[in-house]
């Protein structure tokens, strides 16, 4: 079977601290306001019966991608390895994918934006401007998973080759690697464990599994 | 995006907090810092496994943030005040360090200490020590000067954890306390939001503990991020924790009484058995003057430590001859007198504070704390062992924790007391599994608290209070905050001991003292220093402080922007930060909050980028300072005792000593430093220079995790906590309030209550309310308790004007605003995100609302440390602060010399579109 790149996110340990959000910050050099990705603080109940539950979200790189269906440019597409991928030299910036998205994952920004308004060396350094006025999204840290085909690595095992977020999780809620691969870590962990996919009920086959303990967030076995 | 030529990844570390040292790499291309990544060649070393938290990755920003000061500048507006613009205008290294040296010379010449007594020097630092990591050799400096005050605090001192690390080191050598989370299966933790304090190691510990099925409950009015992970939450009355505790402590005493708890550690390792005499002091040993304690082999009164004895824990008994001693040696002779063990003590002290009774003070239902006082029990799982590096030790697999505000200010004596009265009553007091103290502060050597462990008075370890007594106390304050005249807990150890001083009394008393004050009128210290601390914002009553500030003689600021505090400078001096400079640093063993490592050794925070503009490495600065105010001999003769490194530069086995006669470089300091403690971590078996850690980042031994635990270490010395019945307390209280009446001062009477033998509920949160109204406001005017919380992002606030923080912040509930019940918001016709005034009877402030149901509906709640007015970025987030609003005050202030951030508000909505 090919190999399918997913994430597995442990709710039972994510403390939504945002380390993942400014992670991804730092190795996407995402401008201020366009987050890649984030974590939710959910609230669920009335006082004094409440929970609060944090939620990672990002591109899910689904299997069926809504926005991949809507692009009128074939400028979204699918890898073998389940990424969900954009080429920016096709993207004209229509947003129909970010209307089509369920899971609030893409972004367009059509002018720079720096942090302190002219741009700082560290900004200059890493701006694209291919990115502008076209989507932006999760890549799952596209070029660490291709350095993978190169060295040998695994993604989701060796630091080198498995996105950032994942590697900077303080709480150690994040996991990656090929869900294809019995044998691979994550898909040892999710046999497990009890995990859900957000929005199953689109049909969208998402490749973000999140683990819980079937309750309540974060309580006791 | 452009190919970069030159790609490296420097290893470093962040110490933002003082939950350090973490690791990182900082990715650097063709010279200029892109990215911050964690370290992987530190994860079998680090508890974390080497990654840093959110704060590091804002680093970047703060290294090319154009608002940054990046030469030195002079004020060229002699006024100063908030209205006052300082017309900073730049000038040359030569010239900032040639007026600092000449002032300071002209100190010297004066000498050190003015005619009040007092040292003309002040210095101040912010966060948790967590400078001293930052500022190089800065500290060998300090050494070299001689006296310095340290009592401008910019809420260390009082605003921390104040009284758990006073009463923690005087129980357990605890400057602070943790659950032994590796270990442990059960918690109540009490406000302790350690998933948002503890760094790294804690959220990756408690993380897997979550998944290991440990249960916390966390008891605080609002729903933080910890009560979030917990397994319950307990949304407690604010300020009544003592009560709940209490009501605990009467569960296990009362309701599954002695034969169900830790029978031999509470005869063995407390004062349980001692008798306590009628008057409430310990019946002694007529002629020894040791404490009696009752033998039930034979049926006598003996002193505590008679070989061969079986002492009795509880009961009464008569005894045929005894002596106690008061305050001032006041001996009182009984014969044929009653004395009734502390632990009896305890348990007919405790009798009163039933859950029911606690229930109507903390709005807790009893059957709640009766069935967490039973779950503690159980996990206690007394009479379990566990073995660590072939010794077998008591495992008692539960913990009480305490966070700020719950463990600073009224109040928290008791609590401190309660929740190592709570471990002690199940074994579980520096046991694995239970409540441990992870560092020393106030006691010495601070890198080993087992060895500040030494046998002292009475069967318990030697203390080293600030003393009391009629010929030794100093009725002449050394220092501005007093610590050593009115706070003998606080000991008279050197920096620390001074910083936990009072801190809130020497900014108010620059303004004004008591009526009956009869000490030399505090004086303002000629010149103050300041590094990474800005008071302005993070004390209370933040205005009135920036008034007493301004009338500093002079003070010299090393600034990273201007802010509210440096923007009284007269002198600006741009530090290299923290990826543009080099230090060498101590790592693991243990050190504060869940900082017990399986490792200790060093790491070497190294420049991985040049500094931005004229700013300079601080142990340039330092030597700079040195050499022109003529302390260069004393400066290196402090570094090679190891003052600003690890170890001594000259050991058994080695000698990387400085010429006393020749300015080193900054490099040629850590190069000695890092050899230094190679050699002496190695046994001098290894020699690695600052070459070798710029590549590899840091050097580690193993450590024992029997470090971790206190118990063994007492038990070995034969020693015992001092605890249930505070008799020293009561004693040294009486000893210190004769000394102020002798002085005819009773301003610090109230204070004097809290010296008690066993504390008792007095009401807490009305302290506040009995302030608002001898303030001249009416309580019914503030209904509501505003309390504050800390932010991973922002933690103490340092960062700030960090653009990127601001941003991922607000993706946390409520970290943005002023946070209420929605229920309540919606009967005060308060919407999500509108406009609101926070009203104290000092001062509003403003911000926007945030509605959630995980508030107590009688609670606001505002984040962390904001109202700035003056530091770039900062000031235009319009955040609201609890400093802005909360009353420094005498009344407010306890017996340690802390308060607690709570003050009583009003909130209402804003018109439609106020500015």
């Amino acid at each position: 079977m090919s190999t399918r790149f997913a994430m597995a996110i442990d709710l039972r340990r994510c403390v939504g601290c945002q380390t993942c959000t400014a992670a991804c910050k730092s190795a996407n050099a995402t401008p201020p306001g366009v987050q890649w990705r984030r974590v939710l603080d959910i609230e669920d109940g009335r006082f004094p019966d409440v929970s609060r539950t944090f939620l990672p979200v990002a591109c899910m790189h689904c299997a069926n991608p809504p926005c991949m269906h809507v692009c009128p440019t074939t400028a979204t597409k699918q890898r073998e390895d389940g990424l969900v991928t954009i080429d920016y030299d096709l993207c004209i910036g229509c947003s129909n994918c970010i209307m089509a998205c369920p899971y609030d994952a893409r972004s367009i920004e059509h002018t720079p934006h720096y942090a302190y308004g002219e741009p700082m060396q560290s900004e200059t350094a890493r701006f694209d401007p291919d990115r502008l006025s076209v989507a932006t999204k999760c890549t799952f840290c596209k070029d660490r998973l291709d350095l993978a085909a190169v060295t040998g690595q695994t993604p989701g095992v060796d630091p080198e080759v498995t996105p950032a977020c994942v590697n900077s999780c303080i709480s150690g809620a994040m996991h990656f690697g090929d869900v294809n691969d019995p044998d691979s870590n994550i898909s040892m962990l999710l046999g497990g464990t009890q995990h859900f996919r957000m929005h199953e009920e689109l049909g969208t086959d998402p490749s973000v599994y999140y683990i819980w303990d079937g309750a309540k967030n974060g309580a006791d076995a | 995006m452009s190919a970069a030529k030159n790609v490296k990844r420097v290893p470093t570390l962040c110490y933002n907090c003082v939950s350090g040292p973490d690791f990182m790499k900082v990715k650097v291309e063709d010279g200029i810092a892109t990215e911050i990544e964690p370290n992987f060649d530190a994860q079998d070393v680090h508890p974390a496994h080497g990654r840093v938290c959110v704060k590091a990755y804002g680093l970047v920003q703060k290294t090319y943030n154009p608002n940054r000061i990046l030469t030195p500048m002079k004020r060229t507006n002699p006024k100063k005040g908030r209205d006052e613009d300082p017309l900073f205008a730049p000038i040359s290294w030569d010239e900032a360090l040639d007026i600092v040296a000449a002032r300071l010379k002209s100190i010297r010449a004066k000498g050190q200490v003015d005619e009040s007594g007092l040292p003309r020097l002040a210095v101040s630092f912010g966060h948790g020590g967590t400078p001293a990591n930052y500022m190089g050799s800065f500290p060998a400096f300090l050494a070299a000067w001689g006296p310095i005050d340290y009592s401008f605090g910019s809420g260390q001192g009082v605003k921390c954890v104040h009284s758990e690390h006073l009463y923690g080191e005087f129980w357990h050598r605890a400057f602070t306390v943790a659950a032994d989370t590796p270990n442990t299966r059960y918690i109540i933790s009490l406000g302790a939001n350690v998933e948002v304090t503890g760094g790294p190691c804690a959220v990756t510990r408690h993380a897997d503990a979550r998944v290991r099925g440990y249960k916390r409950v966390h008891v605080e009015p609002h729903l933080s991020i910890t009560g979030a992970c917990s397994a319950e939450w307990v949304p407690i009355r604010p300020k009544t924790d003592p009560a709940f505790l209490f009501a605990l402590i009467h569960v296990l005493l009362h309701e599954h009484g002695l034969a169900k708890l830790d029978i031999a550690f509470l005869r063995d390792r407390t004062a349980s058995p001692y008798l306590v005499g009628p008057d409430g002091l310990y019946l002694r040993d007529f002629v020894s003057g040791k404490p009696l304690a009752w033998d039930e082999a034979t049926g006598q009164a003996v002193a505590f430590d008679t070989p061969g004895i079986v002492l009795a824990v509880d009961g009464r008994y008569r005894v045929a001859k005894a002596a106690t001693v008061d305050a001032d040696a006041a001996r009182c002779e009984y014969s044929n007198v009653e004395g009734a063990t502390a632990y009896r003590m305890l348990v007919d002290h405790v009798a009163r504070y039933t859950p029911e009774w606690a229930a109507g003070i903390c709005d807790v239902p009893a059957a709640t704390i009766r069935r967490i006082a039973g779950e503690y029990l159980e996990a206690a799982s007394i009479g379990a062992t566990i073995e660590i590096d072939g010794k077998t030790l008591a495992f008692r697999p539960v913990a009480v924790t305490l966070g700020k505000s719950v463990n600073n200010g009224w109040g928290a004596f008791e609590c401190c007391w309660s929740r190592t009265v709570l471990a002690a009553l199940v074994g579980a007091l520096e046991s694995p599994g239970g409540t441990l103290g992870t560092t020393v502060r106030v006691n010495r050597p601070q890198d080993n608290r087992h060895l500040s462990v030494k046998p002292g008075e009475d069967g318990f370890m030697a203390q080293h209070f600030n003393p009391t007594g009629s010929n030794s106390w100093r009725p002449v304050p050394e220092t501005r905050n007093l610590h050593s005249t009115l706070v003998p807990i606080v000991g008279r150890n050197g920096g620390w001991s001074q910083a936990l001083g009072p801190t809130q009394l020497a900014w108010m008393f620059q303004e004004n003292t008591p009526a009956d004050w009869t000490m030399p009128k505090p004086t303002y210290p000629e010149m103050w220093i300041v590094y990474r601390s800005n008071p302005s914002i993070s004390f209370w009553e933040s205005r009135r402080l920036v008034d007493a500030a301004a009338r500093f003689p002079f003070m010299v600021a090393f600034a990273y922007t201007v802010d509210e505090t440096n923007y009284m400078a007269d002198l600006l001096l741009p530090e290299a930060s923290d990826l543009e400079s080099t230090q060498v640093i101590r790592m693991g063993a243990t050190k504060y909050m869940e900082q017990f490592w399986d490792c200790h050794g060093v790491v070497l925070r190294q420049a991985a980028v040049a500094p931005q503009g004229e700013a300079r490495d601080f142990t340039w600065i330092t030597t700079e300072l040195a050499k022109r105010t003529g302390l260069l001999p004393e400066y290196i003769a402090a570094l090679n005792r190891g003052i600003a490194g690890v170890s001594a530069l000259k050991g058994k086995d080695y000698d990387y000593s400085l010429d006393p006669a020749t300015p080193p470089e900054p490099d040629q300091i850590w190069d000695s430093v890092c050899r230094a403690a190679t050699m002496t971590l190695s046994d001098g078996k290894e020699e690695h220079g600052l070459d070798w850690y710029k590549e590899h980042g840091f050097y580690a031994v193993p450590t024992s995790r029997l470090e971790w635990y206190l118990t063994p270490t007492m038990e070995k010395q034969g020693l015992r906590y001092e605890l249930p019945y505070q008799e020293r307390l009561l004693r040294i209280g009486r000893e210190l309030g004769n000394r102020l009446h002798e002085q005819k001062m009773h301003w610090w009477d109230e204070q004097l209550s809290e010296y008690v033998a066993l504390p008792v509920w007095d009401n807490v949160p009305a302290r506040w309310e009995r302030e608002l109204v001898n303030s001249g406001a009416r309580i019914e005017d503030f209904p509501f308790w505003l309390l504050t919380t800390k932010s991973m992002q922002y933690h103490a606030g340092g960062n700030a004007a960090i653009a990127m923080m601001h941003e991922i912040s607000e993706n946390v509930r409520g970290n943005t605003g002023v946070i209420i019940n929605a229920d309540t918001a919606a009967e005060l016709g308060i919407a999500e995100g509108d406009r609101v005034e926070v009203r104290s009877h000092v001062g509003a402030t403003y911000g926007k609302a945030s509605l959630t149901q995980g508030m107590r509906p009688d609670t606001l709640v505002i984040v962390g440390q904001f109202d700035h007015w003056a530091t770039p970025f900062a000031k235009d987030t319009e955040r609201a602060s609890l400093n802005t609003i909360a009353p420094m005050s005498l009344e407010l202030t306890d017996a340690t010399g802390s308060g607690a951030d709570i003050v009583r508000v009003a909130v209402r909505r804003m018109a439609r579109g106020a500015a």
